[in-house]
């Protein structure tokens, strides 16, 4: 961690118009690492990780691999190669499943055909997109029997899965997760994270995922924060988060 | 050559998993493009087996239906709405008009200068405007369209003020042996096929991506990577672009413009006319264009007091019907048509 770490966020604030929700929020995150980010309600989550790809204004200084990613536009940080997943999904619910994982692939430079039918034809070999196609569909073996359908007739947890795939592939250095078990049932949500953590062993995807599920969310990271009131007032490993005792009431359920 | 590797690359294709969906997907566009062939080979016939006003009425679908085309690329595939488009079809017009009129420009010759102003109208237009959403941007486009009628009064020196301007009307060259009105109908006819091949060419390409995944998430097309202000001005452009080439066509078919001929009505009806047509579809802009040159004269013709109320109640009753337009209530009834033979 610390000084060669992969993303480092230093003194980061955002808000809304005038309305300020994050007040200066540093943290670091390992390449390779996941690092979950718990907190109640209204703490500024979903916020910290919209300024990470550039949805809100900040001010601050954001850095991936060294790159200030700080006031930069959303597509040039996608561009860099993050993916971010938003709250609730936000898959394109009229597109195919099909079209929403190779909208996922939009900036990529490697992007050789963005439509189906030309490889049918022939005219063009498989793509280095189309090999990312079949690396989402053996992650997610159940959006490859979906193909055809449209995004809207996907069940809440195809959905997800049809999200972070789209997200993968961006091939993503850095993948923000905002709350993936939001509305799933706790077996989906199970299965969600094992194929994150299979994923992130794999490809060596750094990962930032926030998380009601504290107990799953801290089964994965290696590191966490707690995020209160647009400040973190927590950091540690995983092991030390999960045995504090504050957030064993707040977000566990129980106390040690 | 062929032979063995020909052989494996059909096994490989064979066994490509976008298979059965790009079978599909073929089978459909096929069907479309064999829809439009019988089309075209009908509307080529048409114009030798009518009444000259008919053929007119015919070349005024096709003007329309080129407008339509463009509104539809930005309300129906990019999600954003324009109650100024209007204005871009009387930048077309006017161009046109003033160039044969001024420079004796051939009529043919202002096509493309038309379009392109009115590109490039669009495009510094839409810079701004696209930056805004929903109401906001209505507010702003419909500030355009009401914005135009006083301008064009005011420049009386070129535009003929209140009185406008009267033009001769394409020759027909004398090896087509066609009348005049069959001339403009097959010129109207050319320009739209090429505006529908443009258009959707443009769907296709990854621009046409972008603007599906602007209109239906915004926030998660922003963070995919697609610029939003980017494609929203493009989509805008493009589409005033069409506006401006049916206006164009429209001099060469009237003969006449006027400030009145172009006012605010217009962009509503032109909105309208692509609602009903079918937001987002192959043929919204063609269905649209029938609309918006037959309804009008037949609420006429019910009503000679109130055209407007009977057109708007004819609005209200399509959309009640068909809340996706007509292009879906055709499909609904193509398919249903389909299956009763089916069973026989
Ligand atoms: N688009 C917005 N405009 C204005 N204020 C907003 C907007 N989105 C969020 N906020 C405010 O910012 C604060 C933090 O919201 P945020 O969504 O980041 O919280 P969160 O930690 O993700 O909460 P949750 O766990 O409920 O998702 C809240 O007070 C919220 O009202
Ligand atoms: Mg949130």
């Amino acid at each position: 961690m610390s000084e060669n770490a992969f993303l480092t966020v230093t003194d980061l604030r955002a808000g809304y118009g005038g309305a300020r929700v994050l007040h200066g929020v540093s943290l670091a995150v390992g390449q390779g690492e996941i690092c979950a980010i718990l907190g109640p309600n209204g703490a500024g989550k979903t916020t910290l990780l919209r300024a990470l790809s550039g949805m809100v204004r900040v001010r601050g200084d954001v850095r991936l691999d060294g790159a200030d990613l700080s006031g930069r536009s959303p597509d040039t940080i996608a561009r860099q190669g993050v993916a971010h997943v938003p709250e609730g999904r936000g898959t394109f619910m009229p597109l195919t499943v099909e079209e929403n994982l190779r909208l996922g692939a939009f900036v990529r430079r490697d992007r050789r055909s963005l439509r189906g039918l030309r490889d049918l034809r022939g005219r063009r070999g498989g793509s280095a997109v189309d090999a990312d196609l079949e690396r989402v569909h053996t992650y997610f073996p159940v959006l490859k029997t979906r193909l055809k359908q449209v995004a809207g007739s996907l069940s809440g947890g195809e959905q997800q899965m049809l999200a972070i795939g789209r997200a993968l592939m961006l091939r993503p250095r850095l993948l923000l997760l905002d709350e993936p078990s939001l509305g799933l049932a706790p077996m989906v949500t199970q299965e969600l994270f094992r194929i994150v953590r299979a994923v992130n062993e794999e490809e060596r995807t750094t990962v930032v995922v926030v998380e009601q599920n504290a107990h799953l969310a801290l089964s994965i990271a290696q590191q966490a924060h707690v995020l209160e009131s647009g400040r973190i007032v927590l950091s540690g490993s995983a092991e030390q988060i999960r045995a504090d005792e504050q957030v064993a009431q707040s977000y566990l359920g129980y106390r040690v | 050559m062929s032979g063995p590797a020909e052989v494996t690359e059909k096994a490989a294709r064979a066994a490509a998993p976008t298979r059965g969906r790009s079978l599909a997907r073929v089978a459909t566009a096929r069907r479309q493009w064999i829809v439009m062939a019988v089309l075209l080979a009908v509307a080529c016939y048409a114009p030798f087996q009518l009444v000259p006003f008919r053929v007119f009425q015919l070349t005024m679908v096709l003007v329309y239906a080129v407008a339509l085309l463009g509104l539809n690329l930005l309300v129906g595939h990019a999600g954003q709405i324009s109650l100024g488009h209007g204005a871009f079809f009387a930048v077309g017009a006017y161009g046109s008009a003033i160039m044969i009129d001024r420079w004796d420009t051939p009529h043919l010759a202002t096509l493309p200068v038309a379009a392109a102003v009115a590109f490039a109208l669009g495009l510094a237009l839409g810079l701004p405007a696209m930056r805004l959403r929903g109401l906001y941007l209505a507010l702003v486009t419909l500030a355009i369209a009401i914005f135009l009628v006083p301008l064009l009064k005011r420049f009386e020196a070129v535009t003929g003020g209140s009185m406008g301007l009267t033009l001769g009307k394409p020759v027909p060259p004398a090896w087509t042996g066609l009348a005049e009105d069959q001339w403009l109908y097959f010129l109207a006819l050319a320009v739209t096929v090429v505006a529908f091949l443009l258009a959707h060419g443009l769907l296709r390409s990854r621009v046409g991506r972008a603007l599906h995944a602007v209109r239906d998430n915004e926030a998660a097309a922003e963070v995919m990577g697609v610029r939003l202000s980017f494609y929203k001005t493009l989509a805008f452009a493009w589409s005033a672009m069409f506006a401006g080439a049916a206006g164009c066509v429209y001099t060469w078919v009237i003969g006449f413009v006027s400030p009145d001929s172009f006012a605010l009505t217009l962009s509503i009806t032109l909105l309208a006319s692509i609602v009903v047509g079918g937001l987002g579809s192959f043929s919204g802009p063609l269905l649209g264009g029938l609309f918006m040159m037959f309804v009008p004269s037949i609420s006429q013709d019910v009503n000679d007091a109130a055209p407007g109320v009977i057109f708007g109640l004819l609005i209200i009753a399509v959309m009640y019907v068909a809340p996706t337009g007509l292009a879906g209530l055709a499909g609904r009834m193509t398919r249903s048509i389909t299956k009763i033979l089916r069973k026989e």
